[in-house]
């Protein structure tokens, strides 16, 4: 809050301003000390000569009476000084150094001994002056006056008063006239200067800043708006290759679709054309079984077990195919899931279709992800599916699913006790028709990776593995927090 | 503590500060200050012998008679001779001399300046009209330091 008030944060204006004021305020301040001084320095002359004058005639006057000693006519000369009221004592010695007459103001101070001689000129607050009383050429006596200087104080008092108030006024003109001749220098820039906060605000270049006269202000204006302008033309450049290539990205973007559309169309056309010749081919097979089995020996028998087998098989292929098309082009519905509920349900259909294995799954309650539900099923289906089938040849079936939060993900951990794969075909894992064992040992069609692979994707995730031969296989699932959005 | 004769010779000196002779009579500078008749100064005159004033240096004469004083500029009438008054200013005012005494009423017999005693102060009178008529000037600062001045 303080910040405001320190000067680096004060306008150009004030600054010019202030400037302008303290140089003028400094010279007017010397000005008038100066005046002050001299005036001082005149005025003092002017008093003492008029004191010496005084003095002079004073001392010529009483001359003769010092001479014939009549101290009465002393007196009524140098009491005619009652009536300049400053004179605080004056006296008359002889010419032996006594004192013949005296007027004394106030009756404390009496007249100094000449023996040393007094203090003359402005001593403190009073003017002293001793002159000798000159008769043809000879002193016959000394003549000593003391002045107070009141008239001097109050005189110079009155001159410092009058020259302060009038370099006042002129400090208040000048104000006056600086603050309209810094609109010459601070008006151009603040126009630069708002110009320039403008143009970062509101992106406008076409705005342009008044150019005054043919000084650096002005060159400064013009050099802006070149650059300004310079800007304007690349921005407009920048915008019109922005748009064309945005036109090209969405020509190409919708011919990519366009294509891509076709090719789902294409390949689910395909793995749904490719049902009915295939269950043709199994019906006309189990026909060919049931009736005339007999009359075929054993190795005709053999092929043509052989022929259903491989026509089941490719009935699950073609299945697969389907539901990695659907995965990719179905519209996304994004819920809220209780994740942990879901799998219970997977793994308790499991439970009942297979094997007497002795099973043990460990879920962790409560997981919640955000995404569309069939989706997620499929890909959690596969998941556990894969986790039980390449646990099936062991002892026993130990599967664990865990949940870590990090602030911007959750991931979900699918720990097996199966036989695991080797670490360096993890490349092939998820892309599809690629398997990592033989349909002897496990069956599968190799889509069902992809698949969640596909899934994953689709909800902006990402899905690793970690595994070694024979020591269980874990599949790690990260769904983004933003997901949401 | 002065005695009188030293403030009345010290009068006598500075009395010719303030007198102007209307033309100097002779060619000699000394300005020439007589006592006739008893002289009371004592040796407090000779003092004065050789001081300045107004630029010339003074020079002191005792004349025997009066017709011996005619180069004297000042001349102090003695008490003695009070008698012969007339005759001493009459003569000593056409060869303007400067004459000065201590005889009671000095100036109303046509002397110029006579000494009055007013208490223990030595004071002086002035007769204007005769300096005049004798060819003197007299100072207006000295005239306003009279106790009378005769017009």
């Amino acid at each position: 809050m303080m910040d405001r008030w320190r000067w680096q944060y004060w306008p150009l204006k004030t600054k010019l301003l202030l400037l302008t004021l303290s140089i003028s305020t400094l010279g007017i301040l010397l000005v008038c000390t100066s005046l002050v001084v001299v005036e001082n320095e005149n005025y003092q002359e002017q008093l003492e000569s008029e004191l010496h004058v005084i003095a002079d005639i004073l001392a010529e006057q009483s001359a003769a009476a010092l001479l014939f000693e009549d101290d009465q006519q002393l007196s009524t000369i140098i009491s005619s000084l009652r009536q300049i009221g400053t004179i605080e004592q004056v006296c008359v010695y002889n010419v032996a150094g006594r004192v013949v007459s005296a007027l004394d103001e106030s009756d404390d101070a009496s007249c100094p001994a000449l023996s040393v001689p007094p203090e003359v000129g402005f001593v403190g607050d009073y003017y002293r002056l001793l002159e000798p009383v000159m008769l043809d050429g000879d002193i016959v006596g000394q003549f000593y006056l003391m002045s107070r200087l009141e008239v001097l104080r109050e005189h110079i008092r009155a001159f410092i008063l009058v020259t302060f108030s009038i370099g006042i006024v002129i400090q208040m003109i000048l104000a006056w006239v600086a603050l309209r001749l810094q609109r010459l220098v601070s008006e151009p820039i603040f126009q630069l200067s708002d110009a320039a906060e403008r143009i970062a605000r509101d992106h406008d270049y076409s705005i342009r800043v008044p150019v005054y006269g043919k000084d650096e202000l002005g060159r400064l204006g013009s050099a802006f708006n070149e650059m300004i302008g310079t800007v304007q033309q690349q921005n407009l450049k920048i915008l019109q290759s922005r748009d064309e290539l945005e036109r090209t990205v969405a020509d190409r973007t919708s011919e990519l679709s366009l294509a891509n559309r076709e090719l789902e169309a294409f390949s689910f056309s395909v793995s749904h054309d490719l049902r009915q010749p295939l269950r043709a081919i199994e019906g006309f097979g189990q026909a060919l079984e049931e009736d005339c089995g007999d009359q075929l020996n054993e190795t005709g028998r053999d092929y043509l077990s052989r022929i259903r087998t491989a026509t089941v098989r490719m009935g699950g292929l073609i299945d697969g195919l389907l539901v990695l098309s659907r995965v990719s082009r179905q519209a996304m519905e994004i819920k809220q899931l209780d994740l942990s509920a879901m799998l219970e349900e997977i793994v308790e259909e499991l439970r009942e279709t297979t094997d007497p294995l002795p099973t043990y799954v460990r879920i962790q309650p409560g997981i919640r992800v955000v995404g569309d539900g069939r989706m997620i099923r499929v890909a959690f289906q596969n998941l556990l599916e894969n986790a039980w089938k390449y646990t099936s040849k062991n002892g026993e079936r130990r599967i664990a699913v865990t949940a870590c939060e990090a602030s911007d993900s959750i991931t979900v951990a699918i720990r097996d006790n199966g036989v695991g794969f080797d670490m360096k075909y993890v490349d092939k894992l998820f892309v599809a028709f690629n398997r990592l064992h033989t349909p002897s040992e496990f069956v599968g069609t190799g889509l069902g990776l992809a698949t969640v692979d596909r899934v994953v994707r689709r909800h902006f995730g990402e899905i690793y593995a970690d595994s070694s031969v024979d020591k269980g296989a874990c599949f790690y699932v990260r769904f983004p927090s933003s997901i949401q959005k | 503590m002065r005695s009188e004769y030293e403030v009345k010779a010290a009068f006598l000196y500075n009395f010719t500060r303030f007198i102007t002779w209307a033309d100097p009579l002779s060619d000699v500078p000394d300005l020439k200050i007589c006592v006739l008749g008893q002289d009371p100064f004592g040796d407090v005159l000779q003092q004065l012998d050789g001081r300045v004033s107004q630029g010339r240096p003074l020079a002191l004469g005792y004349p025997e008679s009066l017709s011996d004083s005619d180069d004297c500029q000042v001349l102090f009438v003695g008490s003695a001779r009070s008698r012969d008054l007339p005759a001493i200013i009459g003569y000593a005012h056409d060869r303007q001399m400067l004459t000065i005494s201590e005889i009671p009423d000095f100036v109303e017999d046509g002397g110029i300046i006579g000494y009055v005693k007013e208490g223990n102060v030595i004071r002086f009178e002035i007769n204007l009209k005769a300096a005049q008529s004798a060819g003197l000037h007299v100072n207006s600062r000295l005239l306003e330091l009279a106790v009378r001045v005769i017009r």
